[in-house]
């Protein structure tokens, strides 16, 4: 099947870069320890206000750091923006596979490979210094094993309709930055939505990137209710089909630059 | 002589950014935005828990508001140095020094990057209103007379950090895995009082990586947290410290440069 040739390519590509990344890895893990600190620093002596304890917000902090690099520090636009400048996209597009699978599978494999190589050495360095989870349930794993792979699926989402857009913008960086902010913020990663002032935590618990990285780390600390995995679900669909639509608008769009 | 050839250089990199005003100003203002909403995060949690360690979220706004300004202030003036690992992988630090004037000198005159001056302007903003509020119930005089000194410190301090990040790419090309250890996280970390880290990384922030001096040890003496008059002089020390080693370290590992061969 030629979208799992591309994943497996595309994960053997990453493998040549294995030493960077694993000095990038000791980076993650520092940013990791601040942030530690820094909620440390906060609910010193202030446990009793807060739902989640120094603890909690330790495991919290570890499993967003691996969490990361699974479905936020993906590709700029999957690099379809790449194509559209170059004009390679009006090639790929009449290739006879869907587009769509072509480009998801092959970041799918790098996906994969962060998982092994960045997400995993990560977790071993908390779990060696400051401690990291283990769920009480072992129907947790599977709760969580799911909550991932829709987080995984709506990120690409996000990120190809991001990508996909370059081919009315053509230039998407500053569009990155932005989502990537969001991904940040609304997506729980330094603070929990929990802690945003009540109107943005209500908002922010409904949209997309809650269920980037926010679920599907509560739901692996096992606190947070199994239903979170339907908006997930939602989400998950409702950007699948709006990038389909959009693909085939695209395919419409597309004009040779006359190089 | 070589600041007339830089002006003349730097003006002929603006006219040319200036013939793409929209995409400018777009620049300019999402990357405010940006940078505001990570102070809002910052912000939320203070707003919830009052303090962290005793600083409150208007002293802390000032920290982070110093951090923000010197690294922007940097990233504005010396693109070229953040993106340093670039002449070393595709080779063209060659034609650099083939040419009658210092490298260095080259290098920071080729581009400004002007849209991270919304980052500067951001961070001066998040200082004003932390120091209005502040002023209620502390004098503000000499923290207003001495923000200057504080800022250009940092922003030297920034600019040294990130000339021996960029001298480690003479040894190993690529550069942006060690910006995260030097750059990224240290200034993170510079958004919140230092007495907060354990000791090791206390123990970073203050030496090696000495992002402690950017704004925490005036800050202590200035917000009446503790320290003396002295205080005010460190990070003018540092900054002199840390720039001298920095030319030194760069023109010690420009010797060690050997091009690709492309």
């Amino acid at each position: 099947m030629v979208y799992w040739h591309l994943f497996r390519k595309s994960f053997a590509c990453n493998m040549q870069y294995r030493l960077s990344h694993l000095i990038n890895n000791a980076a993650s893990a520092i940013f990791g320890f601040v942030y530690i600190a820094i909620w440390t620093g906060v609910l010193t002596g202030k446990e009793q206000k807060s739902p989640y304890s120094i603890l909690d917000m330790t495991y919290y902090m570890g499993a967003s750091q691996c969490i990361l690099w699974m479905t936020v520090f993906l590709t700029a636009g999957l690099g379809i923006q790449l194509g559209v400048r170059n004009g390679a996209i009006s090639i790929e597009l009449a290739r006879p596979v869907s587009y769509y699978f072509y480009v998801v599978s092959q970041e799918a494999g790098r996906i994969a490979y962060n998982a092994l190589f960045r997400s995993l050495p990560i977790g071993l360095i908390f779990s060696m210094t400051v401690g990291f989870y283990v769920p009480s349930h072992w129907t947790t794993f599977g709760y969580s094993l799911l909550s991932l792979l829709l987080a995984i699926g709506i990120s690409l989402n996000i990120f190809y309709l991001i990508g996909i857009s370059s081919c009315w913008t053509t230039e998407i960086s500053w569009a990155h930055f932005i989502i990537l902010t969001l991904m940040f913020s609304l997506g729980g990663q330094m603070v929990p939505l929990t802690f945003l002032p009540e109107f943005l935590s209500q908002l922010a618990k409904w949209l997309p990137f809650a269920g980037v990285v926010y679920y599907p780390v509560l739901i692996f600390l096992e606190k947070a209710d199994h239903s979170v995995l339907l908006l997930q679900a939602g989400w998950l669909l409702v950007l699948f089909f709006a990038n389909h639509w959009i693909t085939a608008a695209a395919r419409q769009k597309v004009e040779i630059q006359g190089g | 002589m070589k600041l007339k050839l830089y002006i003349k250089l730097v003006s002929a990199s603006i006219r040319s950014r200036m013939q793409y005003k929209m995409n400018f100003v777009f620049s300019m203002v999402s990357y405010g935005i940006v940078m505001m909403i990570d102070f809002l995060m910052l912000a939320a949690i203070l707003n919830r828990f009052n303090e962290v360690k005793g600083w409150n979220l208007y002293e802390v706004g000032i920290l982070y508001g110093i951090s923000s300004v010197s690294l922007s202030l940097y990233r504005t003036v010396a693109p070229e140095i953040h993106e340093f690992e670039k002449y070393m992988i595709e080779g063209e630090f060659d034609s650099l020094l083939i040419r009658p004037v210092s490298p260095l000198v080259l290098l920071l005159s080729k581009n400004l990057d002007l849209s991270r001056i919304g980052g500067a302007l951001q961070g001066m903003i998040i200082i004003a209103l932390s120091l209005y509020h502040v002023s209620h119930t502390h004098s503000i005089t000499l923290l207003l007379i001495y923000l200057p000194v504080i800022l250009v410190c940092g922003w030297v301090i920034s600019f040294s950090l990130a000339l021996v990040t960029a001298t480690i790419a003479f040894w190993t090309q690529r550069i942006k895995d060690f910006q995260t250890f030097t750059l990224y996280a240290p200034f993170y970390a510079a958004n919140y009082p230092m007495n907060i880290y354990p000791g090791w990384l206390k123990f970073i922030f203050f030496t090696v990586i000495p992002v402690a001096f950017i704004n925490y040890v005036p800050m202590l003496f200035l917000l009446n947290k503790s320290g003396n008059i002295y205080y005010l002089l460190l990070p003018v020390l540092v900054a002199l410290l840390f720039f001298y080693l920095a030319l030194a370290f760069w023109n010690f590992g420009i010797r060690f440069y050997h091009s690709t061969g492309t």
